[in-house]
C-alpha cells in the first residue's frame, strides 16, 4: 500500500515543486514587465541625469508629470528632497494645453535652466536641463 | 489563468499542498510509531509557514520571493530529514519555527534600529571573541573543532562570524571615505579577513574557510579601487591553497579523493562513492519517499542531504533545488541593484553571495565536481546554528529590499 502510494507521490512531488518554480519565475517575469512600462510612454516626464548613487538622499530617476509638478524640500511637493540648498517649495512645472511651464517659487538659491537662472515663467522645450543646488533633471516631452 | 491581486497565492498554495501531501506520506511511513506532538507540530510548521507567507505580504512592501523560496527548499528538506530519523525531523522542525521567529525579530531591530553601519569595531570584536570562545570550549565533530556545546545544545559559531564578516565588509566600504585618511586602510581589511580564514584553516574547518575567502574575494572585487590587491589577494589564495595542500593532511585527502576516490573506496573515498552510488541509484525520478537506503550515505541529514534527496525524490528534485537557488540568488543581486543605501547594498549582494557559494560548494562536492568540503546545504541541511544564522541573512535581505532612503545620513534643515 504504501509502497504504491509513495511511486505515485515521487512523480506528484516532482511535479508541484516544477509548477512552484514556474509560478515564481512568472511572477518575477511580470514584476520586470511591469517596471519597464513605467508610464513614460505618453506624457512628459523629468530624469535624474545624476547617478542615483551620488546623491545621498531620497531620489527617483523617473518623475512624470500630470497637470502639475511641485519640487522643494517640504514633503507635501511631488518631489521631496532633504537638500539644504532646496527651500521648502522651490519650483513647479505646470502644464498648460499641451505646453509645460516651469516657475521658481522665491527659492533661495534659485532654478537654473541650461545655465540661466530662471526670474519668470518659462515654456519647457524637450531637452531642457533644470538644475537646482547640484541635482540636475532632463526635461523630456515627445 | 490567474487572477489580478491573487497572484502571489498560486505559489502560496502549491506549496501548502506540497507540505500536506509529504507529510501524511511520512505519517503513513511511520504510522507504527508516530506519536501525537509529532503529528501536531507538522500542522503547527505548515500552518507557521502558510500565515508566515501570508503575513510577510502586510509587512513588507520588499521583496516577496525570497521567502517563499526558502519555505519550498525548507519543506524539501525536513521531509528528507524525516525521512530519515524522525527524531531528528522534529528537533529541525522547532529549529525551523525558531528559525522564521528569528527572521521576523532581524527584521523589526534592523527596521527601527538605525545606524548599523557605523559600529564596525564591534562586530570585529565579536567575531575574534566567537573564535577564542571555539577554541577554549570547542569540542570536535567530524574532524573539525568547530563546535560548542552549552547544555547538551550544539552550536557551531562560525555560522554567526560568517554574517559578522559580511557586516564588517559592507560597513567598511560604507564608510570609505572615513578611512580615507588612514594609510593602507584597505590593507587593514585584508589582514583581519585572513586573520578569519587562519583561524578557520586552524579549527579544519575547511567549507566555511573556502565560503569566508569567496564572499570576501566578490565584495572586494566590486567596491575596491585598489585593482592590484584584488590580483594579490588571489595570489596570496593560491599561494595559501598549495601550502595548505603541502602542510595540512586532510587538505590533500581531500584532493587526492576528488581526483580519484575508487582506489580509496572503503576509508578515505567513502562518502563521496556512497554519494554518487545513490544519485545514480535514484535516477531521474528517483526511487519513491522511503523506497530508498540513504542509511548508506554518511551524514545523510547534513552535508549530504542532496545526495539522499537526489536517490529518493529524483534527480529533477535535485534540479528543482538548484533552480530554487538560482531564482533566490538572482532575488538578491535584483536587491542589492535597487537599493540604494551603500550599506544595505553591499549587505544584500554578500548574503546572495554567501547563499549562492554555499549552496554550490556542498553541491558541487557531493556531485564530485569540485573537492568535498565538509559545509550544510542553506535551508535544507539539518542544523540548528546554520538554519538560524540563514535565517538572519535572510532578514537582513528582506530589509534590504525595501527603500530604505539614507536614513543614516543625517542633513540639518536649513533655509
Amino acid at each position: 500500500m504504501f509502497n504504491i502510494l509513495s511511486l505515485v507521490f515521487k512523480y506528484i512531488f516532482i511535479i508541484i515543486i516544477y509548477l512552484f518554480i514556474f509560478s515564481i519565475i512568472r511572477l518575477i517575469y511580470l514584476d520586470i514587465g511591469n517596471m519597464n512600462y513605467d508610464d513614460t510612454d505618453n506624457s512628459a516626464y523629468l530624469k535624474l541625469i545624476n547617478k542615483m548613487e551620488d546623491l545621498p538622499y531620497k531620489i527617483s530617476e523617473y518623475y512624470t508629470i500630470d497637470e502639475k509638478l511641485t519640487f522643494g524640500r517640504n514633503q507635501s511637493n511631488d518631489i521631496y528632497i532633504k537638500d539644504p540648498f532646496v527651500s521648502k517649495r522651490h519650483f513647479q512645472i505646470i502644464e498648460d494645453e499641451g505646453d509645460y511651464y516651469l516657475e521658481d517659487l522665491d527659492s533661495a538659491n534659485g532654478t537654473y535652466l541650461n545655465q540661466e537662472k530662471i526670474e519668470d515663467v518659462v515654456k519647457l522645450r524637450n531637452g531642457d536641463i533644470i538644475k537646482i543646488s547640484n541635482i540636475e533633471f532632463l526635461f523630456v516631452n515627445k | 489563468m490567474i487572477k489580478k491581486g491573487a497572484k502571489s497565492r498560486q505559489p502560496r498554495n502549491l506549496l501548502f499542498l506540497f507540505e500536506a501531501l509529504s507529510l501524511s506520506l511520512l505519517f503513513l511511513y511511520q504510522w507504527d510509531s508516530l506519536e501525537k506532538s509529532t503529528y501536531i507540530t507538522a500542522i503547527g510548521l505548515v500552518l507557521i509557514i502558510y500565515l508566515s507567507n501570508f503575513l510577510l505580504l502586510k509587512i513588507s512592501d520588499g521583496d516577496q520571493y525570497i521567502f517563499l523560496i526558502v519555505t519550498m527548499l525548507l519543506s524539501i528538506g525536513l521531509i528528507m530529514i524525516y525521512r530519515i530519523d524522525e527524531g531528528l525531523g522534529v528537533k529541525q522542525l522547532l529549529w525551523i519555527s525558531i528559525g522564521i521567529l528569528t527572521f521576523y525579530l532581524t527584521y523589526f531591530v534592523l527596521r527601527y534600529i538605525k545606524g548599523w553601519r557605523n559600529w564596525g569595531i564591534l562586530y570585529l570584536g565579536l567575531s575574534y571573541l566567537l573564535f577564542l570562545f571555539t577554541f577554549v570550549l570547542g569540542s570536535r565533530i567530524k574532524g573539525a573543532k568547530n563546535w560548542i556545546k552549552i547544555g547538551g545544545i550544539s552550536f557551531q559559531p562560525a555560522e554567526i562570524t560568517k554574517l559578522l564578516l559580511i557586516f564588517i565588509i559592507a560597513s567598511f566600504y560604507s564608510n570609505k571615505e572615513k578611512y580615507k585618511d588612514i594609510k593602507y586602510s584597505n590593507y587593514y581589511l585584508v589582514g583581519i579577513v585572513y586573520s578569519f580564514i587562519a583561524l578557520l584553516f586552524l579549527q579544519k574547518d575547511l567549507g566555511m574557510a573556502v565560503l569566508f575567502y569567496v564572499i570576501f574575494l566578490a565584495l572586494q572585487y566590486i567596491y575596491e579601487e585598489d585593482r592590484k590587491l584584488i590580483f594579490l589577494n588571489i595570489g596570496l589564495f593560491l599561494a595559501g591553497g598549495l601550502l595548505g595542500y603541502v602542510v595540512f593532511d586532510h587538505v590533500k585527502v581531500r584532493f587526492v579523493t576528488w581526483l580519484n576516490p575508487w582506489p580509496y573506496i572503503d576509508n578515505k573515498g567513502y562518502q563521496i562513492i556512497q554519494s554518487l552510488f545513490a544519485i545514480a541509484e535514484g535516477g531521474f525520478f528517483g526511487t519513491g519517499l522511503g523506497l530508498g537506503h540513504p542509511y548508506f550515505i554518511p551524514h545523510a541529514d547534513t552535508d549530504f542531504i542532496f545526495s539522499a534527496i537526489c536517490e529518493e525524490m529524483g534527480l529533477f528534485t535535485g534540479i528543482g533545488i538548484i533552480m530554487l537557488f538560482l531564482i533566490l540568488v538572482y532575488r538578491g543581486f535584483k536587491i542589492a541593484l535597487r537599493q540604494k543605501n551603500k550599506f544595505y547594498k553591499i549587505l544584500a549582494l554578500g548574503i546572495s553571495v554567501l547563499f549562492g557559494i554555499q549552496s554550490i560548494v556542498i553541491i558541487g562536492g557531493v556531485l564530485k565536481v569540485i573537492p568535498l568540503t565538509g559545509i550544510t546545504l542553506p535551508f535544507v541541511s539539518y542544523g540548528g546554528s546554520s538554519m538560524l544564522s540563514n535565517f538572519i541573512a535572510l532578514g537582513v535581505l528582506q530589509v534590504a529590499s525595501e527603500d530604505l532612503g539614507l536614513e543614516d545620513e543625517h542633513y540639518e534643515i536649513g533655509e
